[in-house]
């Protein structure tokens, strides 16, 4: 292995590089930019493109196009870029067109803090076009070590499951530094389960199987299979049609192929559960390392507490909230998002402790922990959860 | 039609949705005409398309491979896709007015500045038929339609001083030409010079929609005084002052002078590793 | 379990993020785990750009410097704002830019960091790495031979001036004027002399 210390844009860009990422097309956006920065300087010299394009939404769909003709394919933004891509989204979703997403989260709504860590497109990664009928995947780093597995993850996954893949990481983990390790070679990153199998090429003439499959290959044109894509609803055939009847087989597929394969996408860690905590914390991304920290210290306390890591928002992982627990979520965010899909899941009402631009303190989660411990809300929750 | 539509068009496009009278046919026909006459195979094309009229009824008729982007973004897609095909494979789009000159314009204008190697036809029917007759962006002026119940007073591309042509001739592209969708051969030439170009090539070919245009804008039923109107856009012959005068005929022509955007990139990446790596 | 935080601040151009990125990189060499958030926006024009290191024995956790074990004040905006981070760790600051509070409400060091650069190694921009020196040897964690393996591979046109000002940074940190060690490898100097 090689040890490295560097941050998360260029652990994401040496993660797509051994995936067999061949094209990047990207467009600039604080705080991703090092990631288009990093491809561009890496990817010429590994025998893939960079493309710098006219502005998000011809990224994502330059990125498309490019898998459409059978190459791996990558872009990254944070929040106002993000939403530029609902278009080509919603398109290769519903094309079944895989491709990687890299969105760096800063502080919202619009420009916001452009430099400053933010966690507000929890739900937006869930819906990130519009119409519905659909499932999306979506992944979490917390450390720079997973930015670099798990870019080779998605990329499995997008090839696995035809459709786009969205790393939903935040500042602190692109931009921050870290000790972490790559392998030196491929069979080394083989024998640690990080691959990403190749593109495969779908015979016509029936273009989209019909069934909750995965591990079919997607259209690519150029290869003489009479191969279709659009953006209407498709028969099997792969021709627009307006029938309804069609339209339910084909939100079938891209709901059911996702969510019945679910067991591939989970992921999450989970900290000091053995014991059936009061109180658990749950988190993603870089508050998660320091809701860690606090239920580390929590515990030297003698207070009862452990936390959930999410590593995949979406599907949402309704199962670990089964647990009798007091929960409370830790977020990059001040209205709570996270939140309110933990007391979906547990049917409970949820703490929420949000920060804006900002890690939370550990030592102001230990103080929520104590308090929640002697059944006071924490102190950051400035509002009650009446409205639900 | 028919023996273009056996030898090129899926037996189940054929014949097209579009509506009874529609010029979209003449436009499609003479593609097909050019890429017989280039002696093009199915394999040679991959057919990409727009939404609206000209996407709709097009998208997936191709015998060979098909798609069609999302509002305006097929240029963008197209651009991707470009890099991943092999440099004699044909990149062939078909879109409308709105899709080129309205939400697309910003990615059709940088796709000229890339010289990618992608023919465009944009069948222009002046304005949104599809969607029940809007205005559009080459809509003549002072027309009424379904969105300028008054009459259009929003300045279009083509009247006043402004041609959509000049901007992307400026914007890098290698051949533009505009044509009548009633034309003959000459129109045929126009298309397999665009196809035979490596780089950015763009035909403007208006067509009459006879639905919304003609009913509403024109105010008339009868097809063949919506053609005669239309012919006489032409070399400014309709006498009329309120109504754009267009030329037949290529616009700009300038085929090879600037490398392709695939294949530059592709050779420049190729000489790059060469240079870091030359042992590679 | 070991954690050490380490905050270094000071103007832009200082070589506050190049002396973070050598100390995780030399922790690396040392077989240790590293983290460093860096300054953004604003924060990076105000006169105290940022870096936070943690070094760990395993995979770090929370990344932020909430208790620094050593602060690196190179600029006074840097010291006024984050001293009471440090208030039970040491505190390095060269007194050339830096007039530190009276009196002083924790453990500090006088580090003449500029003029140790220019005498020792003739390039000002050195004088990060004087810090760095003194605040390896504050830690007593990573031998001084790992942060000049690292200083050569991630500056390798500056190899001998960043030598020569890390060799000077971590000696003056044994001579007498350092004063007394604390228990905790921490120096400590109740009444540092200005200037």
């Amino acid at each position: 292995m090689k040890k490295l210390f560097d941050t998360g844009n260029a652990a994401v860009t040496e993660g797509a590089i051994l995936a067999g990422c061949s094209l990047f097309a990207g467009y600039p956006i604080t705080p991703a930019t090092e990631i288009a920065e990093n491809m561009s300087r890496r990817l010429p010299l590994t025998g893939g493109y960079y493309v710098q394009a006219e502005d998000e939404t011809a990224a994502l769909h330059i990125c498309i196009g490019a898998s459409l003709g059978g190459m791996k394919a990558m872009t990254s933004t944070s929040g106002p870029g993000y939403v530029l891509y609902a278009d080509p989204y919603g398109w290769a979703i519903g094309s079944e067109i895989p491709v990687v997403i890299i969105n760096a989260q800063r502080v919202g709504p619009v420009s916001g803090i452009t430099g400053a860590p933010g966690q507000g497109e929890f739900y937006l990664s869930r819906y990130p076009t519009h119409g519905g009928n659909f499932e999306t995947i979506v992944l979490a780093p917390g450390s720079v070590q997973e930015a670099f597995s798990m870019t080779v993850e998605a990329f499995a996954l997008a090839e696995r499951f035809r459709t786009p893949v969205t790393i939903l990481a935040d500042q602190l983990v692109t931009d921050g530094w870290e000790s972490f390790e790559i392998p030196e070679n491929a069979e080394e990153a083989l024998s640690l389960g990080l691959y990403a199998p190749a593109r495969r090429v779908h015979q016509g003439p029936c273009f989209y199987p019909a069934s909750d499959h995965i591990d079919l290959p997607p259209v690519v044109l150029g290869r003489g299979t009479g191969g279709a894509c659009s953006d209407w609803t498709p028969t099997e055939e792969g021709y627009d049609t307006e029938d309804a009847a069609a339209h339910m087989r084909h939100a079938y597929r891209l709901i059911h192929k996702i969510r019945r394969h679910r067991e591939i996408i989970d992921r999450q860690e989970s900290y000091m559960l053995e014991d059936n905590p009061k109180i658990v914390l749950v988190s993603y991304g870089s508050p998660s390392r320091v809701a860690r920290s606090a239920v580390k210290a929590a515990r030297e306390r003698g207070l009862s507490a452990g936390c959930i890591r999410l590593k995949s928002l979406w599907p949402f992982q309704d199962q670990l909230f089964r647990r009798k627990a007091v929960y409370m979520a830790v977020e990059l965010n001040a209205e709570g998002q996270l939140v309110r899909e933990i007391e979906r899941a547990s049917h409970a009402p949820a703490h929420f402790f949000g920060t804006c631009g900002e890690l939370p303190a550990a030592s102001a989660l230990l103080e929520a922990i104590a308090r929640l411990s002697r059944g006071l809300p924490p102190e950051s929750l400035r509002w009650e959860r009446e409205a639900w | 039609m028919d023996r273009l539509a056996v030898k090129y068009l899926r037996p189940r496009k054929t014949p097209s949705t579009a509506c009874s009278g529609c010029g979209l046919g003449q436009v499609h026909k003479k593609i097909l005409l050019a890429i017989e006459q280039l002696g093009l195979g199915i394999n040679d094309i991959v057919w990409g398309t727009g939404i609206g009229c000209s996407g709709r009824q097009t998208f997936n008729t191709w015998k060979g491979d098909n798609f069609a982007g999302t509002h305006g973004r097929v240029y963008a897609l197209a651009t991707g896709l470009r890099l991943a095909l092999p440099e004699d494979k044909k990149i062939i789009l078909t879109v409308g007015d709105g899709d080129a000159f309205g939400i697309g314009l910003s990615h059709l204008l940088h796709c000229a500045r890339r010289n990618a190697g992608i023919t465009v036809i944009v069948a222009d029917n002046f304005g949104y038929q599809s969607t029940g007759g809007q205005y559009g962006y080459t809509t003549p002026q002072s027309r009424v339609t379904d969105s300028s119940p008054y009459g259009l007073t929003d300045p279009n591309w083509l009247q006043n001083g402004l041609d959509i042509l000049n901007l992307l001739r400026d914007a890098g592209a290698g051949f533009l030409a505009r044509h009548l969708s009633f034309e003959g051969q000459n129109a045929v030439e126009s298309i397999k010079r665009a196809i035979g170009n490596k780089g950015f090539s763009l035909v403007h070919i208006i067509y009459p929609c006879v639905t919304h245009f003609g009913e509403i804008s024109l105010k008339t039923g009868d097809r063949e005084a919506i053609f005669r109107w239309f012919e006489n856009l032409f070399d400014g012959r309709s006498g009329d002052p309120g109504t754009p005068a267009f030329k037949s005929g290529i616009f700009h022509d300038a085929v090879g002078a600037r490398p392709e955007f695939s294949a530059a990139l592709k050779a420049w990446t190729s000489s790059l590793r060469q240079k870091e790596n030359p042992r590679a | 379990m070991l954690r050490k935080e380490i905050l270094i601040s000071g103007f832009g151009g200082q070589g506050v993020v190049r002396a973070g990125q050598i100390l995780g990189y030399s922790s690396i060499l040392a077989g240790l785990r590293a983290s460093m958030l860096v300054s953004h926006g604003t924060e990076t024009r105000g006169g105290y750009v940022r870096s936070q290191v943690i070094l760990a024995d395993e995979p770090v956790d929370n990344p932020a410097v909430e208790r620094a074990d050593i602060f690196c004040a190179l600029s006074q905006a840097a010291y006024d704002r984050f001293l009471p981070l440090a208030a039970w760790g040491l505190t390095l600051y060269d007194p050339y830019f830096v007039a530190p509070a009276a009196p002083l409400p924790s453990a500090h060091l006088a580090l003449a960091a500029r003029g140790l650069a220019l005498e020792k190694s003739g390039r000002e921009l050195a004088a990060n790495m004087i810090f760095l020196g003194a605040a390896l040897r504050g830690l007593a964690l990573i031998p001084l031979s790992c942060a000049l393996q690292a200083a050569r591979e991630i500056m390798p046109r500056h190899a001998e001036s960043n030598t020569l000002a890390l060799e000077a940074g971590y000696r003056h940190c044994t001579g007498e004027e350092a004063g007394p060690l604390g228990g905790n490898g921490v120096f400590l100097q109740p009444n540092p002399k200005k200037g």
